[in-house]
Order: structure tokens, then sequence, then C-alpha cells
């Protein structure tokens, strides 16, 4: 494909001359052809659309035509048996609950480990995340070395860090069991034995997690107006209750995106549990993994569409109960109240 | 003046489409490979390649790439349109790739006669073999075990003499499925049936082999808690295992670490049954894209002429210990005066052909997690074989 410098450099010139000679017919062709007013900047946003079309859209969309096909090993071309029908449609769904995604777990289990590690990590997250925060929201000295190695985990990229702690997961050469061996405790099996993989790879998903949750919640505590502390002393009450009064409330409108984030990214994390879990392990499949199983391992590549479809279903179904719960504007609205309130007297 | 400015800018623009459709490389052949950088493998088929376009002037692209990883992008690359043409790579991809109708017939492209036996179905050759082999076998470090021994009972009793303080008597991958067919073979068992589709697994042999592994760790205590590959070639190579169990694709690797002091024997004969383990042999083999142009083809055909001729076999045999696919070499006294590939041979001639068939993936998928279970959480033998039977029956059936 690309054997030399020359020929990488000839191939990228290429695209940017086609971007370029696709930007020039369209100005031509809005602005002088049709006489359009808004010519420039559709022209300016072109680029974006097209490359949102081409690289977001068309895989959704093709995702879903798969859906809808019988493709795998057998019927992978249509001169081999492929074909697309909307009865092969719910054939496919009605496979994901009838039929083994893995080797032998069917779908039930799966979902519910995903909820479970989901509801772990998030859990871990938001409340280390916030005890960090709150450690760092207060005068210190080297709060921005402090600030800086707690982001560590997050700059590290994430599949180095993942293979780094397989490595140290290892039975015979991993540093955990290696001090647990100086101790003479009996070593742990984290690759090979379900519960404790599951433990080790909830382990390493707290470690890359909390530090994107820290700073987003220091970001949050710092934007509070020191008045209402103020207030909160003149009016005497104590630490916690300044906690539950004052800092939870008026960290709802940061706390929500972030957690709905969180929640969406470990619903949806497939390096973690993939990567840690070596020996295909069915305990510590959760469901995008599962899904990777099915579609690129076994080529069911019509079931697996299907199954895409479901796992998006249901997190966008999470995600719309979890603003519907949470009410992220619950500001707005109270300062709505609070306005009303002031013209009735 | 502005509309200069416009034919200035779209000549501009054109200017390097045209370059860059003309730079297309229209002789460039790509050939995928499993080959890695470790045993200096792909530095050798580079070479080849170099030699080639020296003395044809066509180049060859070659891409190295994890046996796995290989075979889900080939399939990958398949449905997008563009797979590479031709591959490198080990037997059992062959069942996938031609059920997807990837693969070439490739009888045309070498003498069936002077090669020892290939992928085939229904009577086609759809890959063209380059090594024979990829065959399991007892390795030892002769500075802890002095003897080969010649059945279980032996290798136990040797093993158990060495155990302890750091030191295993058996290191072996014990998560791979591959690592267990050699001894289901030795009690007399087999995956598939007569008909090499309907598989066999919930049988006494499978049941026995599983014992058998169980026991190794929880009776004898001779292999480690947990080891994959990796940690069981790292300990024998450190001097903390007696025995390892490893393919041929090891053996340049530990000549260069242990030199005389690496010993090859056959596995062990099973009392019970007084049969040898038999491990799956395959080997690597040639595949070409099905759909190419005729030149291109040819190419390729002239290409595989190459890397199969005589010389280059020779040059494989004493670079990577590997057994040849050409007849004249294998028969050749640089194989037999070899003390490693004599016994590394001799390991063969017991092996079984892994079969090509697209059923073996459902009978890895089922082995599998049912082997973990009895090695590391202690399901009993008979309950494991029982639901490897059951997956590798609905696995079957996902294929359809």
């Amino acid at each position: 494909m690309f054997r030399n410098v020359t020929n990488v450099g000839f191939t990228v010139l290429a695209v940017v001359g086609a971007i370029v000679l696709m930007e020039v017919l369209l100005y031509l062709f809005l602005h002088k052809t049709l006489k359009f007013r808004k010519a420039l900047p559709i022209v300016l946003i072109a680029p974006a659309v097209i490359g949102i079309a081409v690289l977001i859209l068309y895989p959704i969309v093709y995702t879903f035509v798969l859906s809808f096909s019988n493709m795998n090993l057998s019927n992978l071309r249509v001169s081999s048996g492929l074909s697309h029908s909307i009865g092969q449609f719910f054939t496919n769904i009605a496979n994901i609950f009838t039929v083994p995604i893995l080797k032998q777990q069917y779908f039930f289990p799966i979902l519910l480990r995903t909820m479970l590690w989901t509801a772990i990590q998030v859990t871990f997250h938001v409340s280390i995340g916030f005890f960090m925060a709150v450690l760092l929201n207060r005068p210190m000295r080297l709060r921005g070395l402090y600030r800086a190695l707690l982001l560590f985990p997050w700059a590290v990229p994430q599949v180095i860090a993942v293979l780094a702690f397989r490595g140290e997961f290892n039975y015979e050469y991993g540093y955990i069991n290696t001090i647990l061996g100086y101790f003479d405790i009996e070593k742990i099996r984290w690759l090979t034995d379900g519960v404790w993989n599951f433990i080790a790879v909830n382990i390493t998903n707290i470690w890359l997690g909390v530090p994107f949750m820290a700073i987003i919640l220091l970001g949050g505590l710092q934007s509070i107006n020191p008045t209402f502390y103020d207030a909160a002393e003149i009016d005497g009450v104590s630490k916690f209750q300044r906690l539950t009064n004052v800092t939870i409330p008026l960290m709802k409108p940061v706390m929500v995106p972030a957690i709905i984030l969180g929640v969406v990214w470990t619903f949806n994390n497939f390096n973690v549990p993939y990567l840690l879990n070596q020996n295909e392990l069915e305990t510590t499949d959760i469901l995008v993994t599962a899904l990777f199983r099915a579609a690129f391992l076994e080529f069911r590549i019509g079931f697996a569409s299907a199954l895409a479809l479901i796992i998006f279903l249901i997190l966008l179904s999470i995600s719309l109960i979890l603003l519907k719960v949470t009410k992220p504007d619950i500001q707005f609205q109270s300062e709505k109240k609070r306005l009303k309130e002031g013209e009735t007297l | 003046m502005k509309s200069k400015i416009l034919v200035f800018f779209l000549f501009v623009c054109i200017l390097p489409v045209f370059a860059g459709g003309a730079s297309e490389d229209q002789n460039s052949i790509v050939l995928w490979t499993n080959e890695g950088e470790s045993e200096q493998a792909l530095d050798w088929l580079n070479t080849l390649a170099a030699r080639f376009e020296e003395q044809t002037g066509f180049a060859l692209e070659i891409v190295s790439k994890d046996t796995e990883a290989l075979r889900e992008d080939y399939i990958s690359a398949s449905i997008a349109g563009a797979p590479p043409d031709f591959l490198w790579t080990v037997n059992d991809h062959a069942g996938p790739f031609k059920t997807a109708g990837l693969l070439d017939v490739v009888n045309d492209m070498y003498d069936a006669d002077v090669f020892v036996d290939t992928v085939t179905f229904n009577g086609d050759a759809y890959a063209v073999p380059i090594s024979a082999g990829n065959h399991l076998m007892l390795l030892y470090n002769k500075n802890l075990i002095s003897s080969a021994p010649n059945d279980v009972n032996e290798f136990i009793d040797a093993a158990e003499s060495i155990t302890g303080d750091g030191v295993y008597g058996l290191v072996y991958n014990q998560i791979e499925p591959f690592w267990l067919v050699p001894w289901l073979g030795g009690f007399g068992g087999q995956v598939f049936a007569e008909d090499g589709v309907t598989p066999t697994l919930n049988t006494s042999a499978m049941v026995d082999t599983l014992a058998f592994l169980s026991d190794l760790k929880t009776v004898y205590g001779i292999v480690p808690e947990e080891s994959d590959y990796g940690t069981a070639d790292t300990l024998f190579k450190e001097g903390k295992a007696g025995f390892i169990v490893n393919g041929d694709w090891s053996l340049s690797d530990y000549v260069s670490v242990f030199g005389d002091d690496l010993g090859i024997a056959p596995l062990p004969m099973i009392n019970k049954t007084g049969e040898y383990p038999a491990p799956y042999t395959s080997g690597k083999y040639f595949m070409v894209t099905a759909g190419l142009a005729e030149e291109k083809r040819e190419l390729i055909k002239e290409f595989i002429a190459y890397a199969l001729s005589a010389e280059v076999q020779e040059e494989m045999v004493s670079a990577f210990k590997r057994l040849p696919a050409r007849k004249s070499v294998l028969d050749s006294p640089l194989v037999a005066d070899d003390p490693i590939l004599a016994s590394s041979g001799k390991q063969m001639s017991y092996g079984t052909p892994m079969p090509s068939v697209i059923e073996m993936r459902a009978v890895w998928d089922a082995i599998k997690p049912e082997m973990n279970a009895v090695l590391f959480s202690g399901k009993s033998p008979n309950d494991a074989a029982r639901a490897m039977q059951e997956t590798a029956e609905a696995g079957i059936q996902n294929l359809q």
C-alpha cells in the first residue's frame, strides 16, 4: 500500500487536493449557479459533515443493514448465500436471547454482569474521585504536583496501561503475587480464576477511571461560589452538613453528566475486560467484548449486528432514565421557582 | 482575474490526484504471513522477497500478522473487498477461508507428488505446503533431567524428583486445547468421528485425558498452578522447569539458549493404552486469494516455486529447524543426521494431521473453557466432557 514516503506524500496530497477541489466546486455551484446566499458557511462546514457522515453515520447505518442479513462465515457473499430480509432480522433478534452469545454463556448472565461491572465502576470512580477532589480543593503546597500525579493514569495510553497490568497479574512473575509470596500467602490466579479475573479487571479500571472523575469533580468544586460556604459558616453548620447541604447539591450539574458519561463509557469499555482476559474466561466478558467475539472471532456478523443494536437500545434507555431521575437542570428550575415566588410576593 | 486564480487553484488541486493515481504500483503483490520477528523468520522471508525482486523485478510486499489477527483481518479485508493476494500461514486457516469462498484452488500451482500432503476439499488442493510439522513434542533441560522417559510413569517419576524450591517438573501452556490433543490421542480418542465433522468429545478417552492433566497438577504437583505459553516458555528458559511441551517452532530458540543441553523426545507412551500421544501436525502453507488477475497469479506461482525450491527449503531447515515440505529435502541427510530434526521427525510420525474443516473451530471453542474449568476450578472430568460435547454441537449449529 504505502511503500515509501513519496507514496504517502502523494496520497496525502491527493486527499487534500480532492477536498479543496470539492470545496471549490461546491462553492461555485452554490454561489454562482444557485446564487445561494449562505454558500460560504455551507462550504466551510462541508468537510466536517462529510467526514462525520463517512466515518460515523455510514458504519451505523451499515450495521443496521447487516442486522437484517444472515451474514456469517458460510454466507459471506451474495454468491455463497448472503441474503437480507425482515424475517432474518427477527431471527437474529430472537437468537440473541435463545442462543449462546459466547461459547456457552447466554445474553442475560452477560447483561447482568455488565450492569454489575458498570455499577461497581461508577460507584468507585465517583466516590474515590470525589474524595480526592475534596482533598485537593483547598490551599496547600505542591497542589499542582498532586494534580499532575493524579492525572497520570489517565495520561498513559489505555492499552499500554492494561497490558502492563496484565503483566503484574501474572501468576509467577506479577508483582502482587511476588509480594504475597514474601509473606507466604497463597498466590492468586488472577488470569485463570473467573472471580479473581473479574476482580483484576475491576481493580485496573478503577485505577484508570478515578483520575478523570477526580479532575472533573475538582473543576466543579472550584466553581462553587465561596460565599455559600461563608453563609453556611455563619449559620454554624457542621462539616458534614456543609457537604450534604451545600457541596453535593451544587455539584449536581457537574456530576450528572460525568456520571452518565461514566456509565456509557464503562458499559462500553472494551480494552480493559478484553485485554486482561487473555484466557477468554467467559465469566469476565461483558456485552461489548462478547459482541466482539461473536463478530470477529466467530464471524456471526448478522447476529452480532443485531446484538449491537440491542446494546445501543439498552444504553439509550439507561441514559434517558438517568437524565429523567436526576434532573440535571435542577438549579435552573429552582431558580425559576424562586423568581416565581418573588413575583407572587 | 478572479477566474484565473480559480483556474490555477483547480490545476494545483487536480495535479496530485493524477500523480497519486499514477504512483499506484500495479506490480506490487501483497503477502500476509504469520511469521514474526521473534525467530527471525520474518527477516528471512523479507530476504526471500528481496532476492525474488532481484531475479524478476517484481516487488513483494510482506505484512506480518499474529496468527489470530491474520485470520480475523483476512476475512474482514475480504468483506471490504481488499484482501492480500496470498498468504503464508498455518493450515487450520484453510477451513474457514475456504468455507467463506475466499481461496482459490491451487492444483496447478505446484507439483503435488514432490511435496507432503496438503489441505484438500473434495480432492482439490487449497494450499501449497511450505513446512511440515508444527507439532508438539517433549523438550527437556539436560542439566535437570538425565535421559528421556519412555513412558508416562517414568516421566512422572523424573518430574517429581526435581520438583520443588521454585523448580517445576513440567511446564506447558495450560490454557490452549492444542496442548490437550496429543494426550487425547494417546488415550485412544479423537475429536471427530470417522466422517471428520461430527464431534466426539464426550468419550472415556477425553475423561481419562482430563483426569490425567488434572492429576499432573493436583496429585503429583509437578506443574505450576497457572501457566500460559509465555510463562511456561520463560520458566523453561530460566532453568526452572525440567520438561516443557512445546512445538517445533520453538526449537531454534531453545537451541540458542541451551545448546547441547537441550533434550528432545516424543511425548511419553501412555501406560494404560500402550499408545504414544498424537500431537496435531500441520505446518505452514501458501494460500492464494480467489479471483486474482491471471498475471498476478502467474507471479505468485513463480514466487511459490522459488520459495519451495530445494535450496531455499534447505536454508529453512538449517536456520529454523523446521521440517521441509519437499520430500527430497525431508529425506536428505540434512534432516536425518541432525539429532534435533531427527527427534522432531520421530514425534511427527506419531502425530495426526490437524483437521482443516471449519467445525474444528467449534471444537477448540468447546474444549477450551472446560479444560480450564478442570485444571483451574476442579470441575469433574465427566461433567466437563459432557459439556464440551454440547458446546461443540451448538457451536457447529451456529456456523450454518
